[in-house]
């Protein structure tokens, strides 16, 4: 099962780099920390460690659930333009999104032996592929749910490659998403005001 | 000892939120308080606290002290702050609300043996210096500011990335203790995965010098410094970057355990691309802010060449010194750019009293040091550096290839070098005579930064102790 979430984590990562509606986007984002809060889910049966089961549960409340919601206010409230055409053109994202993948598979070769090697290489593709997305937008609100993105990622490695981090950590890093949010909050109440 | 450093920070961040017009005079006292605790710690022995989590050793003691310098300077040099730019009190009290928070971050950073710990130092810190650049209302310190919150958080995610894939390759032999920089450090034969950790080591450095500037973000930096406010440019200068580099210092000499050879032709690549770009970005450079920006990446690539070369002394004494001249150099913008920004001819020129004279005079004296000229702690910080850098040479299997680069380093200097030189005399000898204004807290903060750079020269033999 953890293999399906992943792996659907990765896909809704792919449409978000593809989609031209904001809206949409933040469904992607939503959707994209779900499977991974449902894959964290998965690890923590095979683990059996409290401290993944509250990321995993924060992971989906938060940021599958929350975050988006709050995205979708932000926009409604600072009445921000819905569509956000990409800056790279469709033909060749299709080109540099396997491009990526096939380099982060490729730069983990000579670690092949390691238990964890093909999240170890998605971790990475997912990181290169929320870098993208950042690039790809002149939209403020894409290039915060690339950062976003890139949180899961970072999320994602934590999880598989070390089978948890130290819960200290984990939370320290959710409570700097949190402030980071209230700090886009502010920005776009300066930005409208 | 360690939590009395978070008292007068704490303080200061709590007095912020009432009317800062009345408490502002003492704010550069209870500042000041931060020197008892970081001088106390400096004669205790080394220590770790929280379950490890944070140290107090001599390379954070170090660190301690010169950011307690420079932090004090600037909360100086805030003061007059309202005299050259118009700003309200509302942002006057942010602005201190988020330099205390910053400071917080700093130096949680600096002290951390956790890389967890030290990343949400940092975070910390990058987050509350938004704030900071946006107590400038202008719509480009605005553009910057989001600019700085993209770009910043971009690094920060590289550092945290780096740091699992560290953690991830220790973790089977050590357990959670791999989150430890002590630990990494005493058994860095027994980790797992050396090239893992390589990976990640290089996705530490690429963040780190993102932060920084290195290439390809040689302008980022330099704009959004010239955004903000010329204090907030002295504290990125003097604080934010002195953490990051402590903790690439730490990283580095790590990856140094595991393959020297590997970190050598990195980091060389890296900086010699940096340096190039850097140096050609100078030459054409307009004004103050963006020279002292890009000048400031000139010499953390210093820094950072000096340390993996193995001239440690070099690289605590460079550091030092760029910590305490640059920040100088920032402060001292707020007064040459009196007359608009574009104004470098002329700007050493109008200066009356014994005020004017001092301030003159220092940053006179700031210009040449930053260039290394004698006896400017950053001409035998260099001196030392180069040697160790030729020994290094000596000794590799390369050592053609390694003195073609240092030879190509030395180059890109000296165009730095004349620039700076023609960027002096045209302040000093040409354009028109206007009066200038010097205020006693900005010169008082260039007193403070200028003894402290002299402190420096007095200061080898316990510099050598830390790096040995």
């Amino acid at each position: 099962m953890t293999n399906l979430f992943i792996g659907l984590f990765l896909s809704t990562l792919i449409t978000a780099l593809l989609t031209t509606r904001l809206y949409r986007l933040f469904l992607w984002y939503g959707l994209n920390s779900i499977f991974l809060g449902l894959a964290a889910l998965e690890q923590y049966k095979l683990l059996d460690d409290k401290a993944l089961l509250i990321s995993a549960l924060l992971t989906l409340l938060l940021k599958g659930l929350l975050l988006p919601y709050l995205f979708k206010l932000f926009a409604l409230k600072f009445h921000t333009e819905r569509n956000i055409p990409p800056k790279i053109r469709l033909q060749y994202a299709i080109l540099l999104i396997p491009a990526i993948l096939v380099f982060t598979f490729y730069l983990i070769n000579p670690i092949l032996h390691l238990p964890g090697k093909n999240y170890i290489s998605l971790s990475i593709a997912s990181l290169f592929l929320s870098l993208v997305l950042i690039i790809e937008h002149k939209a403020i609100f894409a290039k915060v749910i690339g950062f976003l993105m890139m949180e899961n990622a970072l999320f994602l490695l934590g999880m598989t490659a070390t089978e948890g981090m130290p819960m200290l950590i984990e939370l320290g890093i959710f409570f700097d998403l949190l402030m980071a949010v209230v700090v886009i909050n502010l920005l776009f109440e300066v930005e409208h005001a | 000892m360690l939590e009395y450093l978070f008292l007068p920070l704490s303080l200061i961040f709590v007095l912020s939120f009432f009317d800062v017009q009345k408490s502002k005079k003492y704010l550069p006292i209870i500042s000041s308080l931060v020197l008892v605790p970081t001088f106390m710690l400096l004669f205790t022995p080394d220590r770790h606290y929280w379950h490890d989590r944070l140290m107090i050793d001599d390379l954070n003691k170090f660190v301690l002290l010169v950011c307690a310098i420079v932090g004090i300077a600037v909360t100086l040099a805030l003061e007059s702050l309202r005299h050259h730019v118009k700003i309200s009190p509302r942002h006057y009290r942010r602005f201190y609300r988020f330099f205390a928070l910053f400071w917080i971050g700093m130096i949680l950073s600096v002290t951390a043996n956790s890389m967890g710990i030290f990343w949400v130092g940092l975070e910390l810190a990058t987050l509350s210096t938004v704030y900071m650049i946006k107590t400038n209302t202008t719509p480009f310190a605005h553009k910057e500011a989001w600019n700085y919150m993209i770009v910043g958080t971009i690094a920060i995610s590289l550092i945290l990335f780096g740091i699992i894939l560290i953690y991830a390759s220790a973790k089977p032999s050590l357990g959670e203790e791999a989150m430890l920089f002590t630990a990494l450090k005493s058994h860095i034969s027994r980790i797992h995965s050396a090239y893992l950790f390589e990976i990640g080591f290089a996705f530490v450095a690429v963040g780190s010098f993102i932060k920084m500037g290195f290439f390809p973000m040689n302008l980022w930096l330099a704009n959004i410094e010239r955004a903000a406010y010329y204090p907030v440019a002295a504290l990125f200068s003097g604080l934010l970057e002195s953490a990051i580099v402590t903790g690439l210092f730490r990283f580095s000499s790590l990856a140094k355990e595991l393959n020297q050879s590997h970190l050598i032709g990195f980091t060389y690549i890296y900086a010699l691309l940096t340096l190039f770009v850097v140096a050609f970005l100078i030459y054409r450079v307009k004004d103050f802010m963006r020279l002292f920006s890009l000048s400031g990446i000139e010499h953390m690539v210093l820094m950072l060449i000096f340390w993996v070369s193995g001239g440690y002394f070099a690289a605590l004494l460079h550091f030092a010194a760029h910590a305490f001249l640059k920040p100088a150099l920032f402060i001292s913008t707020g007064v040459l750019e009196s007359r608009g920004k574009y104004h470098i001819a002329g700007a050493l020129k109008g200066y009356k009293g014994f005020k004017g004279r001092l301030f003159q005079i220092l940053v006179a004296l700031f210009m040449l040091a930053i260039i290394s000229l004698p006896p400017s702690p950053m001409f035998f910080s260099e001196l030392f550096g180069f040697s160790a850098m030729i020994d290094l040479a000596k000794g590799s299997h390369h050592l053609l290839l390694m003195l073609f680069g240092i030879l190509t380093i030395l180059i890109l200097l000296s165009i730095i070098f004349y620039k700076f030189v023609d960027v002096y005399q045209t302040m000093r000898y040409e354009g028109e005579e206007r009066s200038k204004r010097v205020y006693a807290s900005e010169v008082g903060a260039l007193v403070l930064l200028a003894l402290a750079t002299l402190a420096l020269l007095g200061s080898f033999d316990f510099i050598e102790k830390i790096g040995g």
